[in-house]
């Protein structure tokens, strides 16, 4: 009798599970069909889609497989920034539809790691990290972490965002944890090959939140560099009341300084306006809008309010594969509007402004809801921002202790004075 | 079959309105007031301090939201986390907005006549001084409620659309266009819950869809004639110093 009440509880709880599922997929397919700013979302027939999908979340047996049902829907729009996120993430190369499918762990390396041609690379080492403490240095390539190697094929045919965060959730995890990782040195003895094991620390920055997304590092970096140039850093765009003052105090020091390097390599993102707001430090007169996003019914223009100690000299911005979204509004926008100049490499081309809602069965469930046109006309979304100056990082520069697109933006702010 | 389809809109425009069936304007408004508290209700109001919450629902974003009126000034504050304070204000015939995402603003053209027209407490009850026209153009239904759509025009700003039930003569809905400088945007707002505060009954719930967004305010309470200092509808010290520009 105890094992049918047993099994009557475990049926109840899948039946409910299925109900949930099912329920998340009805939100995400009207969410798409009500928001989505083209009446055929992505060209496609979106009722033939929900008549091809329900049944299949319908017959999952977990809640991972209707998960994988919803998200290769999504898939179906050739759109960034659709994603579910939930459960244990896939984090293994190949498996990840899209860069928001990983979710930062609590702790990490302390090195920032970028794709370069197929591999990838330890571009930066935070001073004191885990990393730094076992004496990882830029230019190291990442062969394995823990007992998994990384796929170079995969690597190869994704998206360089993608790649990028889905190999730093893999470089994160609990607290005081080890990791193993394998790295190529580039040394010439025996292989260049060494395994160290990093007992992983909170990240740089200040951990924050905001609605639905998962608490978030924002680390925000301002220093000088050689010839009185002053330089900005921003991993992510959120934290604004503690972002925006601070960007509002490196202006106001940098009243007598060359120029401003505003470094958004590796920034993903985050709250729109950010962009607009950070813009109006650089621009003292009324100025024209950084872009434009069309919802279906709407056009809500990045509009610039141009603030009083503005600074009006060289800004160059640093931009690579990493770059998205907010980070590509506002690179671009300054672009087309000809106050910035652009270094690095072309941005993600993913970026449509999105919102992240919660669905019944407990996932995030992330969705456009309108594509963006830069200043000039521009659809960044699948084009990205092309730089002025195209520089890349090379493994062999890092070795040196070189990062070239920096030292190109330096090279500019100097050929300005 | 091109012609056909003009001539047909053509003959449209041609065809009666039917707007002298309709009850005036004047009348389903003056309804309003009676059945909300009546004049001597409204006209006890010198300020008011409305405090509440808001909400974006979709991104799970709440925040908090308070505003003060008196004599023809007015100041609201929205806290939301992960963005700070949105301030805003009318007094003396400057509009301004401040936060960290826009910096110091003055307002002009029609954000600036808007931001006067709501510096005004009350203004279902003072339309008549607000908005110089005001037409019942139809009858339309809003969430099952049959209503009367009345169209007021007032100098300087969009036109709004206010809709108001037949049964009960409240507000459900007002629809109208919002210019700032993201642009002109459709914004549709559907009243209800309404409460009585200070013997006048105000709706407590205001559900905004605008760009495909909903935003959802709730007001917690409405006081009246409270002693609201001076210094509260104080311009910001960045306000300010765009103002002696």
């Amino acid at each position: 009798m105890r094992v049918i009440t047993l099994l009557a509880a475990a049926l109840c709880m899948t039946m409910q599970a299925q109900d949930l599922n099912l329920a998340s997929f009805e939100q995400v397919w009207n969410t798409i069909r009500e928001t989505h700013w083209q009446e055929r979302p992505g060209g496609l027939d979106w009722p033939a889609i929900r008549a091809e999908y329900r049944p299949r979340v319908i017959a999952a047996r977990s809640t991972d497989e209707a998960r994988t049902v919803i998200q290769e829907m999504l898939s179906r729009l050739g759109q960034t920034h659709f994603g579910i996120m939930g459960g244990a993430a896939a984090l293994d190369l190949g498996e990840v539809g899209n860069a928001n499918a990983t979710s930062p762990g609590s702790a990490v390396t302390g090195m920032e790691i970028r794709v370069l041609g197929s591999e990838i690379v330890v571009t930066s080492v935070e001073p004191a990290s885990p990393a730094a403490l076992v004496g990882v240095r830029p230019g190291w390539v990442v062969r394995r972490i823990g007992d998994r190697s990384l796929q170079l094929n995969a690597i190869a045919q994704l998206p360089e965002y993608v790649v990028t965060h889905a190999v730093e959730s893999r470089l994160s995890g609990p607290l005081g944890s080890a990791l193993a990782i394998e790295f190529d040195t580039g040394s010439d003895t025996a292989s260049g090959k060494l395994t160290l094991t990093l007992n992983l620390a909170p990240g740089r920055g200040v951990l924050a939140s905001f609605g639905n997304l998962p608490p978030t590092r924002v680390a925000y970096e301002s220093r000088r560099l050689p010839d009185n140039i002053a330089y900005v850093r921003l991993n992510v765009f959120l934290d604004l009341p503690r972002v925006i003052p601070a960007f509002d105090k490196s202006i106001r020091d940098c009243a007598p300084c060359a120029g401003v390097i505003l470094d958004l390599r590796g920034n993903p993102g985050g709250i729109a306006g950010m962009a607009s707001s950070m813009a109006g430090f650089l621009f003292r007169e009324m100025t024209p809008e950084l872009g434009t996003m069309h919802t279906r019914d709407a056009q809500l223009k990045f509009a610039i309010n141009p603030r009083a100690n503005a600074f009006t000299g060289p800004v160059a911005v640093l931009i690579d594969g990493g770059s998205a979204s907010t980070s590509e509004i506002l690179a671009g926008g300054l672009q087309d509007l000809g106050r910035a100049r652009i270094f690095g490499t072309r941005s993600a081309a993913a970026a449509l402004p999105s919102i992240i809602t919660r669905l019944p069965n407990g996932d995030l469930f992330q969705y456009a809801i309108a594509h963006y046109v830069s200043r000039s006309g521009k659809e960044l979304e699948g084009s990205g921002v092309t730089p002025d100056e195209e520089v890349k990082l090379t493994r062999v520069g890092l070795l040196a202790g070189h990062d070239a697109v920096l030292e190109a933006a330096q090279n500019w702010i100097r050929s300005k004075q | 079959m091109k012609l056909t389809r003009r001539l047909a809109i053509t003959l449209l425009g041609l065809l009666p309105l039917h707007a002298a069936d309709l009850p005036t304007a004047e009348s389903i408004l003056d309804r309003y007031v009676a059945v909300t508290g009546g004049k001597a209700a409204y006209d006890g109001h010198r300020s008011e301090v409305v405090r509440g919450s808001i909400e974006i629902v979709a991104a799970g974003i709440k925040g908090t939201l308070v505003r003060y009126s008196s004599g023809g000034m007015s100041r609201m504050t929205m806290e939301l986390p992960g963005i700070g304070a949105i301030d805003g204000g009318y007094r003396d015939g400057v509009g301004w907005q401040d936060s960290l995402l826009t910096g110091p603003r003055l307002v002009d053209g029609s954000e600036l006549a808007e931001s006067k027209k709501n510096a005004t407490l009350h203004p279902e009850f003072r339309w008549r001084e607000l908005y110089s026209k005001a037409e019942t153009v139809a009858e339309e239904t809003v969430n099952g409620e049959a209503c009367y759509k009345i169209v007021m025009t007032a100098e300087g700003v969009s036109p709004e659309s206010w809709f108001l039930s037949k049964d009960t003569g409240l507000i459900v809905k007002v629809a109208t266009t919002t210019t700032s400088p993201q642009g002109t945007i459709a914004v549709d707002g559907i009243a209800s819950d309404y409460k009585e505060f200070g013997g006048v009954r105000l709706p407590t719930k205001m559900i905004s869809k605008l760009a495909g967004q909903e935003i959802v305010m709730t007001f917690d309470s409405f006081e009246y004639n409270t002693d609201i200092p001076t210094a509260r509808f104080s311009l910001p010290e960045g306000v300010a110093a765009l103002v002696k520009k």
